[in-house]
């Protein structure tokens, strides 16, 4: 068994706190992303596991073992990390036998599985070569070998595809999955990029400012992000995020009804949206590029910029004051300075509580 | 002026600079082979007319040198040995490790590079006789030491603090302890820095006069500096020929050394394997 389990986990720097109070439960065999913004205490967690850093409190289990004072050779981990940090002055060949060597595994037996690794990650006709000679690409590869020749339980990833270029890191990012697929191994994965971690795991860990945000599927976490921050994080282009009303307008079968007034939107909202909690009040409302649909409706904007991609076309509306992003389609016939109508579909609108920041609707899950 | 014209200026210009240094070292080879009755001729001779080891041979069989150059031999080694390890280990200590007045200390350490040496023979020398050292070997090995360190910990200090952390936290998550990673990663990548530090400390032991002069005074002990100069230097008489040929074997070691590390010095730099 190789799950990884934070309990209450903290680190401090001095009076910074990087990470607050963790809890954080990883099954066997996931691939797990630590997402957030710089400094929102994701690098600093992996490194606590791999044991580079040591808790201020908490525990850390990997299976059944507490591993808080256990040193990072002795933990059954393998670490790639943004650097890919490969031994300078060793081979190819010499950089994926290392961690063998480390413990004891002698040749021939060495070799084979040097070589085993290196087929696999396409590497045999370099394993004389210095890293310095590789492309970025294959010293990536070569970094992925040397933590999987070992066979870990748990492999901590630490923003390995960062230093590439954008063909590359969407061609990695297919191995990667693939890799996890065929090895079936733990998967710690630590990214800024939000596309990384959408496509390649099992489930997302949002971090920010040292506290968990959300810690769901994908899925759960774009369609029903917990809090403004996930929200406002999670998708490209953002969420449009605006300062609101939410006022009860009564429904007479019992059925309580809500409104939604945001300076010039007013927005009736679906019975059943929200949960039991929601009140009249202060709430940020929250719509997807791809949930404002121009063309008809009761709403009115004015157009600003149109960035235009081909398949999509990015616009920014100004409705009366209140700036928001749609994604339509690339043909869409629409022009700077002009003047649309548009819809809501409401029924996928966000609601979050401006004071807690968290989400107000029905189809809300506990993480 | 066309391009051609500047690259003549330019080598005109650093062939004299080089032929200004080189003078005094070819000087001082071709006097060392001429006989006794040239070296005074007037005009000098600058390719001796006859070609003598006399002096050579002389200076082995009759002259203690041998012992002489003995004794530099295993001050210098020994001195090179126990600055490298320390300054090695220490300057790790000071990027690597965070401990209360770290900075400090490596503050100290600049601050006792900065105190003349002159200062220090005479008390050094008391201290030495009280601890029973005087006029021994290794009483040069610890003043050579006290000053050659600070400068070894801050030479590899500067070294070892652009060694990337993350190798060495690879190391550890790949199976090595403290001792295996820097053995294993830290050591190789310092290498250029240390065989540096390790050339500067013997050539500032093998050349350093001083220190021979005051705490040692028997043969049996003196290094090459001390030696040479008060078997050959006198108030009456400089043994021009004698002296020249020491000069010569004396600086025989050092250009063997630089000829053998030159690789090793420039090795190394500008050679990454991190990104980022």
């Amino acid at each position: 068994m190789a799950e990884v389990v934070f309990e209450k986990v903290r680190k401090t720097f001095g009076s910074t706190v990087a990470v607050n109070d963790l809890d954080l439960t990883i099954d066997e065999g996931e691939f797990v992303s630590l997402l957030g913004p710089s400094g929102c205490g994701k690098t600093t967690t992996l490194r606590m596991l791999a044991g580079l850093e040591e808790p201020s409190g908490g525990t850390i289990r990997i299976g059944d073992r507490v591993v808080n004072s256990v040193p990072p050779a002795k933990r059954d981990i393998a670490m790639v990390f943004q650097s890919y940090a490969l031994y300078p002055h060793m081979t190819v060949g010499k950089n994926i036998a290392y961690p063998l060597k480390k413990r004891g595994i002698r040749e021939p037996e060495r070799s084979e599985r040097v070589m085993a690794t290196a087929r696999l990650l396409e590497l045999e006709t370099l394993l004389d070569r210095k890293p310095a000679q590789l492309s970025g690409g294959q010293q990536q590869r070569v970094a992925l070998g040397r933590a999987m020749v070992r066979e870990p339980q748990v492999f901590l990833l630490d923003e390995p595809l960062s230093n590439l270029d954008a063909r590359l890191r969407a061609h990695m990012r297919a191995e990667l999955i693939e890799l996890h697929r065929r090895i079936g191994r733990t998967m710690i994965y630590v990214t800024h990029d939000q596309l990384e971690a959408m496509t390649m795991s099992t489930r997302i860990a949002v971090m920010n400012a040292g506290v968990l945000q959300q810690f769901a599927t994908p899925a759960d976490i774009f369609h029903r992000p917990a809090n403004v921050f996930v929200a406002g994080f999670i998708g490209s282009p953002a969420m449009s995020l605006v300062e609101g009303e939410l006022v009860g307008s009564g429904g007479g079968d019992g059925e309580r009804r809500f409104r939604v007034h945001c300076g010039a939107l007013d927005v009736a909202l679906p019975a059943g949206l929200l949960n039991r909690s929601a009140a009249p009040g202060p709430i940020s409302l929250g719509i997807r590029p791809e949930d404002i649909l121009l063309g008809s409706g009761h709403h009115t904007a004015a157009v600003g910029v149109v960035e235009r991609t081909g398949h999509e076309s990015i616009v920014r509306l100004e409705a009366q004051g209140t700036p928001l992003i749609v994604r339509a389609p690339g043909d869409t016939p629409i022009e700077s300075g002009e003047t649309v109508r548009f819809s809501l579909r409401v029924e996928r609108l966000h609601i979050f509580d401006s004071t807690t920041g968290l989400r107000l609707n029905a189809d809300t899950k506990d993480s | 002026m066309n391009a051609s014209r500047a690259r003549m200026i330019w080598s005109v210009v650093t062939w004299t600079i080089v032929l200004a240094v080189v003078f005094p070292l070819i000087w001082m080879i071709v006097t060392s082979v001429k006989p006794q009755s040239e070296l005074f001729s007037i005009p000098p001779t600058l390719m001796p007319e006859t070609i003598t080891f006399e002096h050579y041979r002389r200076l082995l069989t009759d002259t203690p040198f041998l012992q002489y150059f003995r004794n530099s031999m295993i001050l210098a080694v020994t001195t090179t040995v126990v600055v490298v390890v320390l300054g090695t280990l220490g300057a790790y200590s000071l990027v690597r490790f965070k401990y209360r007045g770290r900075e400090t200390l490596a503050t100290l350490v600049l601050f006792t590079y900065l105190m003349p040496s002159v200062v220090l023979v005479i008390p050094l020398y008391l201290m030495m006789a009280k601890l029973g050292l005087a006029n021994t070997l290794a009483s040069l090995v610890i003043a050579y030491t006290t000053f050659a360190l600070p400068y070894a910990l801050w030479l590899l200090r500067s070294f070892m603090s652009s060694i990337p952390v993350d190798l060495e936290s690879a190391a550890l998550v790949d199976g090595a302890g403290r001792m295996g990673a820097f053995v294993d990663v830290v050591l190789p990548q310092a290498l250029p820095g240390i065989v540096s530090t390790a050339l500067f400390t013997f050539i500032l032991c093998w050349n350093e006069y001083l220190f021979a002069l005051v705490l040692v005074n028997s043969d049996s002990v003196r290094p090459l500096t001390a030696g040479t100069m008060n078997m050959l230097i006198t108030s009456f008489n400089i043994d021009w020929s004698l002296l020249m040929a020491a000069s010569v074997m004396m600086s025989l070691p050092l250009i063997v050394i630089f000829t053998f590390l030159q690789g090793t010095l420039t090795k190394g730099f500008g050679a990454g394997a991190v990104k980022g």
